[in-house]
């Protein structure tokens, strides 16, 4: 064990620091005492004794999650180590895998990455670090269900762990559909020809090619009629006014009147009832379920990373991430206290088991990829 | 007699169409900005219509986002350094190609004006891996640098058009009457291509304050221009405080284009009279 | 110093002159744009293999795929209508506030210059996505149309090709308007008088000389506005429907989405020799020469 003395004393202190125990600049002081106890005896291994870092960088898709974030995690994780968090922003994430390949190891440390199917993509890529989690003690707080997709993917040891939960489903506009009309046709409503030119959908081949198995009653993660997906994807296509492509853009064609039903993520749809009450969500007739991550690349210093996910998955930061971005937090509601406001999005799970959502699988779907995202594309120009 | 005032009137007529024309084009021109300085004042948490209320605290929030006022300040250094630095190298560009007998000059002439074709995705991913194959790191001055490259063709089209209209004479005349040549170019050269110079800086200013495709690839970690920014916000909503960033920025150009403007008229006037002099 | 030292020293830094004058923009244009696309260029032999992972197995199938695929010919169609339909628009309306500009007496011209470029000042994402608000089913125009009464129920104007060229055109004109107010401006406004005196009418003196001196201008901003049209992709994201996409969206999509670069870097390199082939056409036709007619 290299590191375990100086991440459990630091929380340790962190804790007291909170409870307002000891006062800031001795906090400051026992947490410069450790570094330093540990530089001087050198303990193999650690790399704060080899070599100090003065800063990592975390990246994320911004906005108010990332302003939470700065607010609580990583205000705290500074005052605590002295280690330095440069943030930036992407807007897509393809952009940091093509920039992480053509840069050099440790252009990235820590990024919010979307979920499963991208985790296998980066560890294929060879991106992928073992993380300790006896360093990361907050780890034991995050729900299994979510933790084991990627465990399916590493087994010999995680390089991310899950940050918050998603769903894909259909928001719609009760001044024209009726909530029965909605609870019955649900990914339904996508093909309905009476909704012609006021629907719209995410352009992304995996939710649509997802939606498409469900109208042709096939299981999403086992297609066997490929013929049958593309085809609803085409009738889809034909009633569609306009694909979009970020959260903002969906509420914005929803809310403007442009369409009356679209593919919608859980949070965004949140934050339109909240914002006009006219509006309904409902989950596809199976729940489309996703995660975000927090993923450590390669060539990153792997311990102070540690470190910085224990910071992020304490409670509170978890909480003012969530409510700030309207997603539930991968911690277990059983084992943690979370607010009411979290307990009242749309896809809330109190049991922490997840067990009505699907997952996609990312083994069937990163394989199938090179083929299906391609043949998309064209489908979707109308080719 | 007669038909002179119909004459008159005809061309008066022609001008109010002239006009009237030129003025629907700015209106044209404009919609966004109105959009854009109307919503900015809009109460309402989403940056669209309807107005639901008046309040200036997008103003307020925008003053006190840190991230986007860095962003602004990082977008405005490199532009005008941009801007200047562009404007130079095409200066001496259109001036080596138009000026003197230079082999292979329409191959130069190409190519100055070749970033313009290619792709700018597949200029930045191109960069990248020339960098990894170098194993450079990403920094602010290669930013700027690919600013330059992108700004180059604009302020060398501008730059070279209205060099080789003016022709040499003025030039020529100077230095037969015994000045040398860095007064010719001082006196009779800059002034008279000040317009084309002025207009290149600014050409230069508004596309790399403007781009995002090749800021996205090669700005270094932690550097947001103000594209690169919004961009990443629009995954999460068009925050009302970029339209508020938008209206105080037209305000600044407003107040610079008058200042701008005073002393653009001032230069051309001066310009307009040197030759005659 | 004589007389005669000054020139042969003058003679020998008036060879090196125009190298030197050259060399800043040379050694940027090589490091920054030859160097890179010279990788690209390897990169279109290279065999894809999957998302983000290729191969040095070098061949022609990427060049074999873009020569024989119906969709890319497609996309070269569509882009090249588009873009041609914009330039028409920039140049023939863009030409009238270029003139004017150019012709007016009054002390504010900078100004008026100035404030076309005025929009470039809000972000171009945020410019092209407040058209939605003009042109959207609730949106301005529809909203004045109804409410005069000339319209019962709104006009589908967004996310069709129309709302794309429209966006595109209000990008691009300023470029073109830019060029040709130069070129009117740095034209000799005393030919016209001569022609007026001459006897031609306002209108003859125009097409006799300010439109033909103006031509240089008018030249550069159409290829200026037809090349930026062809290479954009963000237009028709924001504003268009499904049908709507050009040829740099092909690009930016195989290049980030599918994050297949040897089909990437094809289809770039395709579309810039295509640009390029139609600018040397241009040249050789519309005489790109007046473009460069002071040179010699």
């Amino acid at each position: 064990m290299t590191r375990y003395p100086t991440t459990n004393y630091l929380e340790d202190l962190r804790q007291r620091y909170k409870d307002g125990d000891i006062d800031r600049r001795s906090f400051l002081r026992s947490v410069g005492m450790a570094g330093l106890s540990v530089g001087i005896v050198g303990l193999p291994g650690t790399s704060l004794a080899k070599e100090k870092v003065d800063e990592i960088k975390y990246h994320s898709w911004g906005g108010v999650v990332q302003e939470a974030m700065r607010r609580t995690g990583i205000a705290s994780f500074e005052d605590a180590t002295g280690v330095k968090v440069v943030e930036g922003t992407f807007g897509l994430e393809e952009e940091v895998l093509a920039k992480a390949r053509a840069g050099q190891p440790g252009d990235y440390n820590i990024i919010n990455s979307a979920g499963n199917s991208w985790y296998k993509r980066w560890m294929d890529a060879g991106f992928g670090v073992k993380l300790n989690l006896d360093n990361i003690p907050n780890a034991k707080n995050v729900m299994p269900a979510l933790m084991q997709p990627f465990w399916d993917i590493t087994p010999d040891g995680l390089s991310a762990l899950p940050f918050s939960y998603g769903n894909t489903g259909i928001a719609y506009n009760k001044k024209f559909i009726s909530e029965e009309q909605a609870l019955e046709q649900r990914e339904g409503l996508l093909i309905n020809p009476d909704l012609a030119d006021k629907i719209s959908g995410h352009n992304d081949f995996q939710t649509r090619m997802w939606v498409a198995a469900l109208q042709s009653g096939q299981n999403p993660n086992n297609i066997e009629d490929l013929d049958a997906v593309w085809a609803k994807i085409r009738e889809n296509r034909s009633l569609v006014k306009k694909y979009w492509g970020s959260g903002a853009e969906s509420i914005e064609l929803l809310a403007s009147g442009e369409v009356y039903a679209s593919d919608i993520w859980s949070g965004r749809a949140t934050s339109l009832i909240e914002r006009d009450p006219d509006f309904g969500y409902v989950d596809y007739s199976k729940g489309y379920c996703w995660c975000s991550d927090l993923l450590v690349l390669k060539g990153s210093p792997v311990e102070v990373c540690e470190e910085f996910l224990n910071f992020i998955l304490d409670t509170d930061v978890m909480i003012a991430t969530a409510e700030a971005q309207l997603y539930p937090p991968s911690v277990d509601p059983t084992k943690v206290e979370l607010t009411d406001k979290i307990r009242s999005f749309p896809n809330f799970d109190p049991t922490g088991t997840l067990e009505q959502f699907a997952f996609s699988d990312p083994f069937y779907w990163t394989k199938h990829e090179k083929d299906w995202k391609p043949k998309y594309a064209r489908i979707e120009k109308g080719f | 007699m007669s038909e002179t005032p119909t004459k008159r009137e005809l061309r008066q007529w022609g001008d109010y169409l002239l006009n009237g024309f030129t003025f629907l084009v700015y209106v044209f021109m404009f919609a966004p900005i109105i959009v854009v300085i109307l919503l900015s004042f809009n109460s309402s948490e989403f940056g669209s219509f309807p107005i639901e209320g008046l309040s200036l605290r997008w103003f307020e929030k925008l003053l006190a986002n840190e991230v986007i006022i860095r962003a602004f300040l990082t977008s405005a250094s490199l532009g005008i350094l941009t801007a200047l630095i562009g404007t130079l190298v095409a200066m001496m560009s259109a001036m080596a190609l138009v000026r003197y007998r230079v082999p292979g000059r329409k191959l130069f002439s190409s190519l100055t004006i070749a970033p313009l074709l290619i792709p700018e995705t597949a200029l930045a991913v191109g960069l990248l891996l020339l960098l990894r194959s170098l194993g450079l790191p990403r920094t602010y001055m290669l930013l700027l640098i690919g600013h330059v490259l992108i700004t180059l063709p604009f302020a060398f089209l501008v730059i070279q058009a209205r060099l080789s209209g003016l022709g040499r004479t003025y030039e020529e005349a100077a230095s037969s009457l015994g000045a040398n040549a860095l007064t010719v170019f001082r006196e009779i050269t800059l002034p008279l291509t000040a317009p084309a110079l002025v207009a290149a800086l600014l050409f230069a200013f508004t596309i790399s304050f403007d781009n995002l495709t090749a800021s996205l690839f090669w700005r270094p970690n932690g550097i947001e221009t103000v594209p690169t920014q919004i961009f990443a916000m629009l995954k999460d909503s068009v925050s009302p405080e970029i339209n508020a960033l938008g209206t105080v920025m037209v305000s600044i150009t407003i107040g610079l284009s008058l200042l701008a403007g005073a002393i653009g008229s001032r230069l051309a006037s001066q310009a307009a009279a040197g030759p005659d002099n | 110093m004589t007389r005669a030292e000054t020139s042969t020293k003058s003679r020998g830094v008036e060879v090196a002159k125009p190298w030197i004058l050259l060399s800043p923009s040379l050694v940027i244009l090589f490091c920054f744009m030859v160097l890179p696309m010279t990788i690209m260029g390897a990169f279109t032999l290279f065999l894809y293999v999957d998302i983000g992972v290729d191969a040095p197995d070098l061949g022609l199938r990427n060049w074999n795929v873009f020569f024989t695929d119906p969709y890319y010919h497609y996309a070269v169609w569509k882009t090249a209508r588009v873009a041609l339909i914009t330039t028409v628009v920039c140049v023939v309306v863009g030409y009238v506030p270029a003139y004017v500009i150019a012709t007016t007496r009054s002390r504010h011209r900078w100004l008026l210059m100035l404030l076309l470029l005025l929009p470039f000042w809000i972000s171009f994402v945020i410019r092209t996505m407040s058209w939605i608000h003009v042109l959207g089913a609730h949106g301005a125009v529809n909203t004045f149309l109804m409410w005069i009464g000339l319209i019962d129920a709104p006009l589908e104007m967004l996310y069709t090709e129309g709302a794309v060229i429209m966006g595109l055109v209000h990008f691009l004109m300023p470029f073109a308007i830019l060029n040709i107010f130069v070129s009117i401006e740095s034209s000799d406004r005393s030919l016209v008088a001569v022609a007026r005196t001459l006897g031609a009418t306002p209108v003859g003196a125009f097409f006799s000389v300010t439109l033909p001196l103006s031509m240089p201008g008018v030249a550069t901003g159409a290829l200026l506005v037809f090349v930026l049209s062809a290479g954009s992709y963000v237009t028709p994201i924001i504003l268009g429907g499904p049908d709507d996409f050009l040829f740099g969206n092909l690009i930016f999509e195989t290049i980030m989405t599918q994050l297949n670069w040897p089909m990437g870097s094809t289809l770039a390199i395709a579309l810039a020799l295509i640009l390029g082939g139609i600018i040397m056409i241009y040249s050789r036709y519309f005489g790109l020469e007046r473009l460069t007619k002071g040179l010699t």
